[in-house]
């Protein structure tokens, strides 16, 4: 109602005289205020989107008016999010449509001091050419006699941040092209989730979703924080705990999730397998596993052959560790009698064994292939059910943790006894047939050089535990970007094809079948690899793809060893990989080492970096921190570098897949503005300028790239491809051209096409199911019919391991999947992980492969015995079992063994990657001091989607330290004022926070000082400040290959850092006095 | 503006927040907000169980025309040609038939 003009308008007339007597509605509102009108209500129309920040997949509603984006929020139909969005997903507007972001092409000349504009059309043409000619350049046949048909001239890396459909023509056209070096957040992010999961279950994703949270009795967070990292998520932790749940926080800090945990447990970083170590056997040496789960369910029966030598017979070391390569023999961990596939490290003797061929080049990342699908077995294995044999997997286990006693976490952890006594209360108590408890974790299990092993603790306590397949139990792995599950599902990795089939190694004569032979499993789900990879073949290659040529198997080229991001650094570094397309990744802040990844930047012919803003990995050679420091001169930088803007997620459809596995698709809210465009364009237009270039030419190095299928429709003024094409490939499809809705439909002959089957389904029907968007208010808590999830939507995996092993549920109240006797099938809340109409009761016979091999009590369906594995034969290349060493520097000695550090981990000794001493090695105590790094909620990883953005830039405006108020009083370190922070990397200044969240600990009698150190600051942007990652150094998880930066040694000191040539200065000065040389850290 | 009792009586008369909207003279939103004291946009979350409470989408009463299409004709058209194009896949089709 406008209020009237005139004398009339005066308020306190409209107050005597209207209905607002007194005065504090309509009789006050402004002509301002009366002519608003919200901009939801203006708007022409809403369009259905995701978050683009972290992995909860919160859903987000985009008016559009005018074709402009005006307004961006919650959409309150989620069952995940509710409405809600956190402080990034509500700056949402002004991230897409504010200043902050670019619209122009730009481009650096070699030696150039500045850039200078380009028009699309012809930086297209250039990136072409450039890649053109790599590849030609470097091409390479063969390796050591080996063919591997490939480029090491050219990387790629990134995107968790990109859309699925993205992610796929990444892989595609770049491995069309013979490029092996694609990478992406996943491998510094989440890579060990992928192993320590997949080989102790089978599948490497979270084995439960968000909003199951809410059924749990105890919850506890680890590795995580929780409530600021996924804010929106953590609100099923407190529908939990408003139904009474326990919530325990155990982390270095105490954080914004220990402020609303019912427990703080504060540890020392880089600890966590003694603390799970110590509840095993705690679990264990009490009797108070959950024996009817564990006989059933998992390989405690199984008898280990009488070769294997655990960590307890060798201080450290488990049988087979050959010190010269840095890795194990696993001969000497197999079952009795039994030969199981290697997935990584030592493969190539095993292969041998199996293809009866000739040897190769060492193998490397395959751990990650268990991220759908467990290591192939041979044989029948033995098994005790009484579980007394001393060398069976329960007995094994048991006198392996016999030392993780409390005084040894105590000692270890820095964690009292009586703190760990009540952790094990809570846990025991609340798991069995009516209870159920919840691990919650992310980057501060993952990113350790034994990272992998973290998580394999937590299977262990879980099976052991019986809360795998239950409701309020499992583990939630909380990854960290909108759709890196997806890249690593489809993925963007070196090591991996979609749905985690391994990418193959370079073999003398190997065929498709020589591949599938080494590789299937003959039990089990993946014995069904042949007819996944075929079908993956015909997606890629189409027609030309046939039997007589292995359906262009050898179109793929091939891996000789390890190719991750780390070893591209190094590749950079030796002058070997000349060219690297960063898609949405900005590794000159977030990936470990920064200043190497600069380096490496710097001896690079071409670099193209696709983003919203600046990044400092585009900017490096102008201003970046080497040129301050004298390093590198602009002038001297050869590096040709185009800056090509991004597309925002409202201007592009497409799916991301979300920490549960949960496919969400956004679509496209209005086209982007100036030369921005999605990178879906990007690569499928790339991948059209060069298939022009090359038509025609009868060289065998470009039959893969001319061979591909490429023909995906276009829409729009800009020629955008229609995302829901490629989605459809992904699905696959029949001959008749009908979407196929269950990969059980795929076959291994040629007439199936998938790009990727762990998504068959996606596209069922021909409806983009993960458009689907049925209200939460009309489903079950599991809301089956909002967006889908992989494998075949099921959204709580392993549930067979709800009912007990003759099909009823464990309990009335844990009641989620059961055998229904009448209608001879498993039915209930969540569609069954398990084939539906296998009786509880089926025990296959000896003979049975494939699935008929798995009985009716193997919930476990891609391990090849069914069972959840608390020791792993194979799978992961540093132990069966998780055993606690030190982070690569550590101020504290090892006081279980004698060996220090996970002594197959992988160091790169290189002049700008110094190790600092640890423990009680000469020079340890010139770095005393554990820094840990982490998130803030008002920012996101690199930066490069929040620092540009004024809203968050507000929030948290400028790099900080935390130091507890004993630390600032040793180091005279005044709240407010600046730290200097040296490793034997680099040097960084921060602003300190005194604070008591950051209690020092006691750890093997000495006190241990941690510093809180979040990440995500860079020199460019609004808000701006040196990088934590300037301090970490590259030592790796051998089996994921990611790095370790939640626990590293530093010292600190007060004031800022010195400026121009006097920081390296001072970084080599620490290093002399703590006499680091190239060997330093570096032995097994 | 129309009081909670309106709102209610007209919805226990089988009318609709669209039709009480035009009957009332106020956005179908302001009147659900009326009758429920929830805000139609789903902005707050609370307990379901008051008179007039919508199951859910209550947002559609406020938002503008919602754009999710589930499925595309041209898709389903050019998926069929890939399919169709591809003669080992036929062929294979047919001897998988015929097995």
């Amino acid at each position: 109602m406008n209020p009237p003009a005139g004398i009339g308008s005066w308020p306190v007339l409209r107050q005597l005289t209207g209905p607002d007597r007194l005065g504090r509605a309509a009789a006050v509102k402004s002509r301002g205020s009366a002519s608003l009108e919200a901009r939801t209500a203006t708007a022409d129309r809403v369009v259905k989107s995701i978050c683009p920040y972290c992995a909860v997949g919160c859903a987000q509603n985009v008016y559009v008016r005018d074709e402009k984006v005006v307004h961006v929020e919650g959409d309150p139909d989620s069952p995940v999010s509710r409405g809600r969005l956190c402080p990034k997903g509500a700056a949402t507007l002004q991230f897409t449509t504010g200043s902050g972001r670019m619209h122009k092409v730009l481009y650096r000349a070699p030696y150039a001091a500045d850039w200078q504009e380009l028009d699309l059309g012809t930086a297209m043409d250039m990136v072409a050419d450039r890649i053109i000619a790599t590849r030609r350049e470097t091409w390479e046949w063969e390796v050591d006699g080996k063919r591997t048909a490939r480029t090491m001239g050219i990387a790629s890396l990134g995107g968790a941040t990109l859309d699925n459909e993205e992610n796929y023509l990444i892989k595609k056209l770049l491995t069309g092209l013979g490029v092996v070096q694609i990478e992406n957040q996943a491998r510094v992010c989440h890579s060990s989730t992928v192993v320590g999961l997949g080989t102790s279950f089978g599948r490497g994703g979270a084995t439960t979703f968000m909003q199951d949270l809410q059924h749990s009795d105890c919850i506890i967070i680890e590795g995580s924080n929780f409530a600021e990292a996924h804010p929106v998520g953590f609100q099923w932790v407190m529908e939990a705990k408003a139904r009474g749940a326990t919530v325990i926080h155990v982390d270095p800090r105490f954080t914004r999730t220990s402020a609303l945990a019912d427990l703080h447990v504060p540890i020392r970083a880089g600890t966590d397998v003694a603390f799970l170590g110590g509840i095993i056997n705690h679990v264990l040496a009490n009797d108070l596993y959950f024996r009817e789960f564990v006989v059933n369910y998992t390989n405690a029966a199984t008898i280990v052959g009488e070769d294997f030598r655990d960590t307890e017979d060798l201080d450290g070391l488990f049988s087979g560790f050959d010190p010269d390569n840095r890795g194990y023999d696993t001969d000497t961990w197999q079952y009795e009698g039994m030969t199981v596939v290697a997935a990584s490290g030592k493969r190539d003797e095993e292969y041998d064994r199996r293809t009866r061929h000739g040897s190769s080049i060492s193998s490397a990342g395959r751990g990650e292939m268990h991220g759908s699908g467990g290591a192939a077995l041979e044989g029948t294995p033995r098994r005790d059910e009484t579980m007394e044999d001393p060398r069976c997997v329960l007995q094994i286990l048991k006198r392996h943790y016999a030392r993780y006693t409390p005084e040894m976490v105590e000692r270890i952890c820095g964690i009292p006894r009586e703190l760990f006594a009540e952790v094990c209360r809570h846990l025991v108590e609340n798991s069995g047939p009516e209870r159920t408890a919840e691990f919650v974790y992310a980057v501060g299990w993952t990113q350790h050089s034994d990272g992998s092993q973290f998580i394999r603790a937590a299977c262990v306590l879980q099976l052991l535990l019986g809360n795998m397949g239950r409701p309020g139990g499992g583990i939630q792995a909380l990854r960290g970007h909108a759709s890196i599950q997806g890249s690593s599902d489809i993925p963007t990795l070196f090591n991996l094809l979609p749905g985690y089939i391994p990418m193959p190694h370079a073999h003398a004569h190997e065929t498709l079948g020589d591949f599938l032979r080494a590789d299937a499993t003959h039990k089990g789900f993946w014995a069904e690899m042949n007819s996944y990879m075929v079908s993956l073949l015909k997606a890629w290659w189409g027609p030309a793809a046939r039997p007589d040529n292995d359906f262009c198997f050898d179109h793929l080229p091939r891996l000789t060893g390890s190719h991750s991001t780390y070893d591209t650094v190094m590749a950079q570094l030796e002058g070997t990989c000349k060219g690297y397309l960063l898609l949405g990744e900005n590794p000159a802040v977030g990936s470990a080492n920064a200043r190497m990844q600069r380096f490496g930047m710097a001896n690079l012919d071409w670099l193209v970096v696709r983003d919203f803003s600046l990044i400092e990995s585009a900017t490096w050679w102008k201003d970046g921190p080497e040129i301050r420091t004298g390093e590198l001169r602009t002038a001297d930088i050869a590096t040709e570098v185009f800056f090509l803007p991004a597309a925002a997620h409202t201007e592009k459809s497409g799916s991301f897949t979300n920490t549960n596995r949960m496919l969400q698709w956004h679509h496209a809210a209005v086209e982007p503005d100036g030369d921005a465009r999605s990178d879906l364009w990007f690569m499928y237009h790339l991948g059209r300028i060069i298939r022009e270039r090359l038509a025609g030419s009868t060289d065998p190095m470009d039959a893969a790239v001319l061979d591909l299928t490429w023909d995906y429709p276009v829409e729009g003024s800009v020629a955008e491809p229609v995302a829901e094409a490629v989605l459809a490939e992904i699905n696959g499809w029949d001959a008749d051209g009908t979407p196929l809705s269950k990969y059980t439909q795929l076959k291994g002959d040629g007439s199936t096409a998938c790009g990727c089957w762990i998504y068959c389904g996606v596209y069922a029907d021909g409806v983009n199911q993960a458009a689907r968007r049925k209200p939460a208010g009309e489903q079950n808590w599991i809301a089956a019919e909002w967006a889908w999830a992989w494998p075949d939507n099921r959204r709580l995996l392993y549930n067979r391991a709800s009912a007990r092993p003759d099909g009823r549920p464990w309990s009335e109240r844990k009641k989620l999947v059961w055998w229904d006797e009448e209608k001879g099938e498993w039915t209930g809340y969540d569609v069954p992980d398990f084939e539906r109409t296998k009786r509880p009761d089926y025990r296959p016979p000896e003979d049975a492969t494939g699935v008929e091999a798995l009985s009716g009590i193997d919930p476990f369906i891609m391990q090849a015995d069914g069972k959840g594995w608390l020791y792993a034969p194979a799978g992961v290349i540093d132990g069966p079992m998780p055993t606690h060493y030190e982070p690569q520097d550590s101020p504290v000695p090892n006081p279980l063994y004698g060996r220090q550090r996970n002594p197959a981990r992988m160091v790169y000794p290189h002049e700008h990657n110094r190790y600092n001493p640890s423990g009680d090695e000469p020079g340890a105590s010139v770095y005393p001091y554990v820094i840990t790094t982490y998130r803030l909620t008002e920012h996101f990883t690199a930066g490069g989607m929040s620092r540009n953005t004024p809203y968050l830039a507000e929030l948290q405006p400028e790099p900080f330290c935390e130091v507890s108020p004993e630390l600032a009083a040793e180091r005279g370190l005044e709240h407010g004022g600046w730290a200097t922070i040296v490793t034997a990397r680099n040097a960084v200044e921060a602003r300190v926070l005194v604070t008591q969240r950051m209690a020092p600990l006691r750890a093997d009698g000495q006190v241990v000082h941690q510093i809180g150190l979040p990440f995500h600051w860079g020199p460019n942007g609004l808000s701006a400040g040196d990088a934590a990652n300037e301090l970490s150094s590259i030592a790796l998880d051998p089996n994921s290959h990611i790095q370790e930066v939640k626990a590293f040694s530093a010292d600190i000191r007060p004031g800022r850092r010195p400026r121009g040539p006097a920081l390296p200065a001072l970084v080599a000065e620490y290093r002399r006095r703590a006499g680091v040389t190239e060997r330093t850290g570096t032995e097994v | 503006m129309p009081s909670k009792e309106q709102v209610l009586r007209l919805l226990s008369q089988g009318r609709d927040y669209e039709e009480i909207a035009g009957i009332l003279g106020v956005p179908a939103g302001q009147a659900y907000l009326i009758a429920t004291g929830i805000p139609a946009d789903g902005g707050d979350t609370v307990t379901r169980g008051r008179p007039g409470v919508l199951p859910s989408r209550s947002q559609r009463l406020v938002n503008p025309r919602e754009i999710n299409p589930t499925g595309r004709g041209d898709v389903h058209r050019w998926v069929r040609r890939r399919a169709w194009g591809d003669p080992q896949m036929q062929a294979a089709a047919d001897a998988g038939e015929k097995r």
